[in-house]
């Protein structure tokens, strides 16, 4: 019998290793209900600790790289690479207070979605709390997308922890460590995420392929789904808020094992294959955190600073149209008007006095004898003023030679004749304006 | 130059450092998870099938390679999601296989070098599909092609980080 190890010892140890292997393996194993083989959602302690010394062994030579690595990128990026920064930074401030005053009409929305849906008994949740972390490696195959961070349990973090970056979403934290995590990115075969596209309102899986590529599984075929289509979070999956990019519908593919549902592929949001920093979202609440409810109370300052400014802005003209002489005065004749300029020294060109007057002689035609009279009211053929729609037909009588003769250049011969340079009549809008009236109506247009 | 080993290259063993036992490994493993990172999905190698070739063709115990092999898979199975011990036969199998072919062959050949990691590392990617898909049942995709192009890089890698690892050696 001891020849028999000793003549075979190697064969031997490689079975006992190779059976010992497949025994751990079968324990790591379950089956489900309909029969198919899975692994557990989280490690059992065995398994567990296992990771834990080798993420243990291996995270601080990663850490140390990428401390290396951060540093001198932070070398050169803090102390080279600074051109143009001052000019990057106002546009950067000027984008924000835009953002601040967009952002103070977005979150009035969401309070009043919040009241509605603290009315419908529904509690939305909002991002509350994060935590900035490195990535510092991975798994090393191409068969597993995971990633390790450099913050663990004693930073806060814990299981199903959302990861996202500021471009959309990245994973879930799939195991806890105390200075390290690993992280479920959102394209392994393994994970799992509920979407939603955001103009079609069609709801969806998100998991991985063998590619590593993004694809929504399980959803009916249906021709509304259009390549570029936005996805977001839909928030039934308990891990990421609703809400949150995921990326754009990149490709729409028949499913190859069924033949009514499609697969969606996506172009992912985020930079999954070069993730640098990413964020853990460790807490999340039915209301706004305090930065927010901060950057609220800052946008609303500036926002009703802006419409002070505004105020103040329309009463200092209220002010000076008071004190200065007014254009028009409506107790003074047309002639008398300020804005009547009798400086101008242009010349008038009056029409020639004809040799032999005949009844096409201006002045000649009958009824259009002049009348000083008559300039400032209205014509008795033109339309009534507030009539818009008729309003261009009423200048026409402005032109006429008699009263061309009797009047000014620039004096309107009728109130309906008057001149566009007189911006003070009030009822003067759809044809003055160069507007027509919307839908026929005149005078609506405004 | 012969492609068998003679009597006298067949007794030799090559004897390292200590050291460079612990740490040639570590580093292939900190490097297969650190690299990928850089180099996104165009990361097409296993060095720490790679170091294990080496160790078991130079140290030429199929128990040594088999226990290298052993540990260098479960190492990458704990990094990853999978079950732990997928990655772990498929070494064992590959460290057995180059410490037994290490004592019939020149492993100072170059072509020797570049055809058994190929082969090799083809067939650690099969035997983790036959473990996942078969033995086990999950439900793992897999891609011919993607195996091929790992198969290509650990052989490449392999020729010109064997000369490198050599120089670590006890030399009599």
């Amino acid at each position: 019998m001891e020849s028999f190890f000793v003549r075979y010892r190697n064969i031997v140890v490689l079975l006992a290793i190779l059976l010992a292997q497949i025994i751990g393996l079968a324990v790591q194993v379950r089956r489900t209900a309909d029969g198919r083989s899975t692994l557990d959602t989280h490690d059992g302690p065995g398994v567990r600790l296992i990771r834990l010394w080798a993420q243990a062994l291996v995270s601080p030579p990663e850490l140390l790289i990428h401390a290396s690595k951060m540093g001198s990128k932070g070398l050169w990026q803090n102390y080279v690479d600074l051109r143009n920064v001052r000019q990057q930074n106002q546009d950067l401030q000027k984008t924000i207070d835009r953002l601040r005053l967009e952002q103070a009409a977005l979150l009035e929305d969401a309070k009043q979605g919040q009241r509605l849906q603290a009315l419908a008994n529904f509690q939305q949740k909002y991002v509350y709390q994060t935590v900035a972390a490195q990535a510092i490696g991975s798994s090393g195959s191409e068969q597993s997308h995971v990633f390790y961070i450099d913050k663990g349990s004693a930073d806060g973090l814990s299981l199903d922890d959302a990861v996202i970056t500021p471009d959309g979403i990245v994973g879930k934290v799939r195991e806890v460590f105390p200075r390290t995590a690993q992280v479920l990115a959102v394209n392994d075969q393994t994970s799992g995420a509920g979407v939603i596209l955001e103009t079609t309102r069609i709801r969806g899986i998100l998991r991985g392929n063998a590619a590593g590529r993004l694809e929504i599984v399980d959803i009916l075929a249906d021709k509304r789904i259009q390549k570029g289509e936005v996805v977001l979070t839909g928030g039934g999956d308990q891990i990421f808020p609703r809400g949150l990019p995921v990326g754009v519908v990149e490709n729409v593919v028949q499913d190859p094992e069924r033949d009514s549902f499609i697969d969606v592929i996506i172009a992912p949001a985020a930079h999954l294959d070069r993730l640098d920093e990413v964020l853990v979202i460790t807490s999340t609440q039915a209301r706004f955190s305090p930065e927010q409810q901060q950057d609220l109370a800052t946008s609303e300052a500036l926002k009703g600073s802006e419409a002070a400014a505004i105020k103040e802005q329309k009463k200092a003209s209220e002010i000076m149209a008071e004190r200065l002489p007014g254009l028009i005065d409506p107790n003074l004749p047309p002639d008398q008007q300020p804005l009547h300029d009798s400086s101008n020294p242009t010349t008038v060109a009056h029409p020639p006095v004809a040799l032999h007057p005949d009844r096409f002689t201006p002045g000649n035609a009958p009824g259009a004898v002049p009348d000083a009279t008559s300039a400032g009211k209205p014509d008795s053929n033109a339309p009534a003023e507030g009539d818009a729609a008729t309003q261009p037909k009423a200048q026409k009588p402005a032109m006429k030679p008699g009263s061309a003769q009797s009047t000014p250049v620039g004096k309107p011969a009728s109130p309906a004749g008057k001149p566009a340079s007189r911006p003070a009549q009030p009822k003067q809008t759809g044809p003055q304006t160069g507007k027509p009236p919307q839908n026929g109506q005149p005078g609506e247009n405004n | 130059m012969p492609l068998l080993g003679d009597d006298r290259r067949n007794q030799e063993i090559r004897r390292f450092p200590i050291l460079a036992y612990a740490l040639v490994p570590l580093a292939a493993l900190v490097l297969q998870a650190w690299l990928p990172r850089v180099m996104g999905r165009f990361a097409w190698f296993d060095l720490p099938l790679v170091v294990t070739v080496y160790f078991a063709l130079d140290r030429r115990s199929p128990i040594q390679g088999t226990l290298m092999g052993a540990a260098m898979g479960l190492f990458e199975d704990a990094f990853s999601n999978h079950a732990i011990g997928i990655n772990g036969v498929a070494k064992t199998v590959a460290g057995f296989l180059a410490a037994s072919i290490g004592v019939r062959i020149d492993v100072e050949n170059h072509t020797i070098r570049l055809v058994l990691n190929f082969l090799l590392s083809l067939l650690s990617s099969g035997i983790v599909v036959f473990v996942s898909r078969f033995l086990l049942g999950l439900e793992l995709e897999w891609r011919w092609y993607t195996a091929l192009f790992a198969a290509i890089g650990n052989s490449l890698i392999a020729v010109v980080l064997f000369p490198l690892l050599d120089r670590l050696q006890i030399r009599d």
